[in-house]
């Protein structure tokens, strides 16, 4: 009786004690995801895709502000609070990666099936890349180029099929169709006081052949002197010194400037307010077979440090990557990857506009990466905005910034 | 005990639980930060020693360091010409009307009150639509200033340096007045009537009353208004948020924003807490002004 | 000028100013019914071409404004129940004396106020969080709020004890009353008036807050109609009119209370000095 009794305690005991154990294995681990995505965009979507697959892994979504993300996540990161996975502003990559904050992946890149380095724009890659080794993913890609208006290109005189390619016959083009009784400006980009004016000048001043190490050289100069000028004839509205290039694009839409600098994340919207024929095109160059340059932005994935389920974020990271394929089509974001085409979406204005901007992006180069990034395109929009409001000519203005570069040692 | 407990419900007790709870509360939430932004200025901060309070100490190489900065004695400057900007036209109006309304026609009450609609709006919306009336190219307000001839181009209110600032001190008087009139009206309301027509008798005419009476009788009302809208006014971020983020150029710069782009812009946490500690030093007066102009105040 | 003539110019006049000073208002109403590129038009146009109400419903909707606008209106009745109970004392204490002790306190509570509330945030975050006061978002958004307005409310009702004759209460306490007795008998109901419009006045403002919330609140269940505004207002923003219908049916609630209570409100500020 005693023996019974004691086996089927053992028995019982084993029971709970497996019981017990599925459990814990069955519950799910918990993830926390932080981006900037809205209902539309990525990350919210694939997390609900991610989350219906029910293979052990569940993503809490929290949605942050552009403005937000790398405060919030410090402040996080320093009271023990970061998130799992992040998605972060490709020139903010840096400063998080050199100090560790976020994870290393290099061996578990090496080891993916999914995620191949050579399968990324080297620009984005570069991005992620620290001390020769991945502190993220690329998430998506994106740059700048020209759009146009071919109906007032029509009725200025000028070939509609034939955009200006070098930066003298962008100005002369400006003026032609800069007409003041009509309120329509010439052009209309972004120069303002924060990462968007460093995002839309720095290309100009690379294709000068500067770097953002070498802020002041000849080359720069000269873009910084044409986008004075612009100003300076009212080629371009006043505003553009406080405008965002959202902001400025909606003023091409509504037929108020003939040009518009701006990238892709307008061409959806455009197509619904833009009332005439637009086309896009490369950004001008210096002169006639000069080298190309672009801006790169958008975001990357990133795994913060301290994490306590290394390899369930990369699995959710391995799952966003293998959706890149789709992302166009879907939220209208161009993956960074070279080895995926961008297939057609039937609309054929999309289509070529798109054809212009993964041609651009093959010139796309990073901001940085630099952990002082922050300061660095600080001393970069000082210099804009103290040259094109007419407080420093513009070499003195770059040169302070080149001194104040070189000071942050970046 | 029985003491203690009479004491908090009869005697000096009541006086020090009504006054000691709210202020340890204050202390700890408001004071503790106060604090640890003024250690912070002394210290060499980055993101990730936040959540620390020992940090590298540095001594007054923030301080240094800020005052090189070619932007700042401009950056002060603009912040002294917004203050005062602000606080004059807030009062200048906010008096006009509490003057106005206190003339007491019929309707009167209900339009004063539709004054204070400013002040309940979120800051948010209030800088979303000054950002939209102050446009240069299609913003209400040039439209307005063309129409009625002022003049004959657009003047270009968040872009051109300037009047970056004064589209931002605009938009904040318009936010301000109605904290300034209704506290106005009731420093009004407290001059007893009897002077007024004992003067009256005499043969003082309408500026002279005011002059003589209304003046002298509103000095701690005007001194406590002025000393609180010190206060709130270097609060004012809201607006330069949404319409000028400080530019072009750092024309509408001042120092509460540029605290905040220097700490979560630029994450140069030991700079953004050494301009929030010069702050607090201008505060220190305004508050020192507010206690002595009401210190000669009699309850009831 | 007779006395109706002067009454009906005074009031055409006021009507005219109020007309201009409520213009952004008008404003915000207009553009909320505007389509998209509309709002680009110069010249500006006053009333929509063709006024397109459905966006309110779909704002509504797509946000659920429902969800949020509850959150603002728990957290701001939570930080407005605080600070009464924790200022009206408060207040009451520093009207009563004045002394070398008075003049500090009133000293420090303005001290208080200094840093805007983008600049606490951060020791205020770092501290909630090693209390583990973060487990409770809403709850820690109250603290704060609380801790930012109060002595705001403090200055204002101390204005009106100081209103409410110190001869009523003497005389209550020859009469027996012990102090608590005085104070909620006679000295409290006095000053109510005072005390309700200030409330009001601090429950607006709370109604409004994001800064706190946007930072504490990571819970989007949890999250006020403030921080849902702002989420709208990425840098990418172009649905103004939508923006617009959001922030209009975030605040015209405010605005409908505010209008009703506008005429005690303003006779509770200015009769406080009745004497």
């Amino acid at each position: 009786m005693g023996i019974r009794r004691t086996m089927i305690s053992i028995a019982l005991a084993l029971a709970s004690a497996s019981l017990a154990g599925m459990s814990a294995r069955a519950e799910d681990v918990k993830l926390v995801l932080w981006s900037l995505d809205r209902d539309i965009q990525p990350a919210p979507n694939l997390i609900k895709e991610f989350n219906a697959q029910k293979n052990g892994i569940q993503i809490e979504y929290r949605q942050l502000q552009f403005d937000d993300v790398v405060s919030e996540a410090m402040r996080a990161f320093s009271t023990g609070k970061a998130p799992d996975i992040i998605t972060i502003d490709n020139p903010n990559h840096a400063m998080f990666a050199s100090r560790k904050a976020f994870l290393d992946l290099t061996d578990m890149i090496r080891q993916s099936k999914v995620i191949k380095p050579e399968n990324y724009f080297p620009g984005p890659l570069k991005s992620v890349t620290w001390d020769e080794k991945y502190y993220g993913v690329p998430k998506a890609t994106n740059t700048i180029a020209l759009y146009y208006n071919k109906d007032l290109f029509k009725a200025a005189g000028l070939d509609p099929e034939k955009p200006p390619q070098t930066w003298t016959e962008l100005v002369a083009t400006a003026k032609k169709l800069t007409n003041p009784s009509k309120n329509i400006y010439g052009i209309t980009f972004s120069a303002k006081a924060n990462e968007e004016g460093t995002f839309q000048f720095l290309p100009w001043a690379q294709m000068g052949g500067a770097t953002y190490k070498t802020i002041n050289s000849e080359g720069a100069v000269k873009a910084l002197s044409v986008w004075k000028q612009m100003l300076d004839e009212k080629l371009a509205s006043p505003d553009t010194l406080t405008r965002s290039q959202w902001d400025s694009t909606a003023t091409f839409n509504a037929g108020n400037a003939a040009m518009a600098i701006s990238g892709p994340w307008e061409i959806d919207r455009m197509l619904k307010d833009a009332k005439f024929q637009w086309g896009t095109a490369l950004l001008p160059v210096p002169s006639e077979g000069a080298q190309r340059s672009s801006a790169m932005g958008d975001f990357n994935w990133a795994i913060f440090s301290s994490t306590k389920h290394p390899k369930e974020a990369f699995k959710a990271l391995e799952f966003f990557a293998s959706k890149d394929v789709t992302m166009y089509k879907d939220f209208g974001q161009l993956p960074a990857r070279s080895d995926l085409p961008v297939p057609p979406t039937g609309n054929p204005l999309k289509d070529s506009a798109l054809a212009t901007f993964v041609e651009q992006l093959k010139y796309a180069q990073p901001r940085g990466p630099s952990p002082e990034w922050p300061k660095i395109s600080k001393a970069i929009q000082d210099a804009i905005q103290s040259s094109l409001t007419g407080q420093m000519e513009p070499k003195a203005a770059l040169d302070q910034a080149d001194a104040k570069i070189k000071s942050i040692g970046g | 005990m029985k003491r203690v407990f009479s004491s908090i419900t009869d005697g000096r007790g009541f006086d020090l639980v009504l006054v000691g709870v709210p202020f340890t509360f204050l202390l700890a939430l408001s004071g503790l930060p106060l604090l640890y932004n003024i250690l912070m200025s002394f210290q060499e901060v980055d993101m990730f020693s936040l959540g620390s309070v020992i940090r590298p100490f540095v001594g007054f190489k923030n301080y240094v360091d800020l005052f090189t900065e070619p932007e700042t004695i401009s950056i002060l400057r603009n912040t002294i010409v917004f203050v005062v900007g602000s606080i004059t036209g807030q009062f200048l109006v906010g008096f006009a009307l509490a003057l106005f309304f206190w003339i007491n026609f019929p309707g009167a009450s209900w339009l004063r009150g539709l004054f204070l609609v400013s002040w309940v709006m979120p800051g948010l919306v209030v800088g979303a639509i000054w950002n939209w009336i102050l446009s240069g190219d299609f913003g209400v307000l040039n439209f307005f200033l063309q129409q009625t001839g002022l003049m004959s181009g657009n003047i270009f209110w968040r872009s051109d340096p300037n009047f970056s600032l004064w589209a931002v001190i605009l938009a904040n008087i318009w936010l301000g007045t109605s904290f300034n009139m209704i506290l106005l009206a009731t420093g009004l309301a407290a001059i007893p009537a009897d002077l007024y027509e004992a003067a009256e008798m005499d043969g003082a005419n309408a500026w002279q009353r005011f002059w003589t009476i209304t003046l002298p009788m509103m000095r701690s009302t005007i001194g406590a208004i002025i000393a609180l809208g010190l206060i709130f006014t270097l609060q004012q971020f809201d607006l330069f948020a949404a319409i000028t983020d400080g530019g072009p150029n750092n024309s509408s710069n001042v120092a509460q924003y540029w605290a905040w782009d220097l700490s979560f812009r630029q994450y140069d946490f030991g700079k953004g807490a050494t301009i929030s500690v010069i702050m607090t030093v201008f505060v220190m007066f305004a508050a020192t002004v507010y206690v002595r102009s009401t210190r000669h105040e009699v309850r009831g | 000028m007779s006395e109706v003539a002067r009454n009906r110019l005074l009031l055409a006049l006021s009507v005219v100013m109020a007309a201009i000073y409520l213009f952004p208002l008008y404003w915000m109403y207009v553009t909320a019914l505007k389509s998209g590129s509309e709002m680009f038009a110069t010249p500006p146009s006053f009333w929509p071409s063709s006024a397109q109400w459905s966006t309110f419903a779909y704002v509504w909707e797509s946000r659920n404004m429902g969800r949020y606008l509850w959150n603002s209106t728990v957290i701001a009745f939570g930080a407005v129940s605080l600070i009464a109970i924790l200022g009206t004392g408060c207040a009451y204490v520093l009207a009563r004396y004045r002394n070398i002790w008075v003049d500090i306190g009133l000293f420090l509570i303005l001290m208080f106020q200094v840093l805007p509330a983008s600049l606490m945030i951060t020791p205020i975050f770092v501290g909630f969080s090693q209390l583990g006061l973060l487990e409770y978002p809403r709850l820690a958004v109250i603290l704060a709020i609380t801790a930012k307005s109060m002595p705001f409310f403090v200055v204002l009702v101390r204005a009106t004890f100081m209103a409410v004759p110190m001869e009523l209460e003497e005389a209550a306490l020859v009469d027996g009353n012990s102090r608590i007795g005085a104070f909620f008998n006679i000295v409290l109901p006095l000053a109510r008036n005072g005390i309700l419009v200030s409330a009001i006045l601090i429950f607006m403002q709370a109604f409004g807050e994001f800064v706190y919330s946007k930072s504490m609140i990571q819970d989007i269940q949890l999250q006020p109609a403030s921080v849902g505004l702002n989420s709208f207002m990425g840098p990418n923003t172009s649905e103004w009119n939508n923006i617009m219908a959001y922030a209009t049916m975030y605040v015209t609630p405010i605005l409908a209370i505010f209008v009703l209570l506008q005429r005690r409100i303003v006779s509770g500020l200015t009769s406080g000095a009745l004497k």
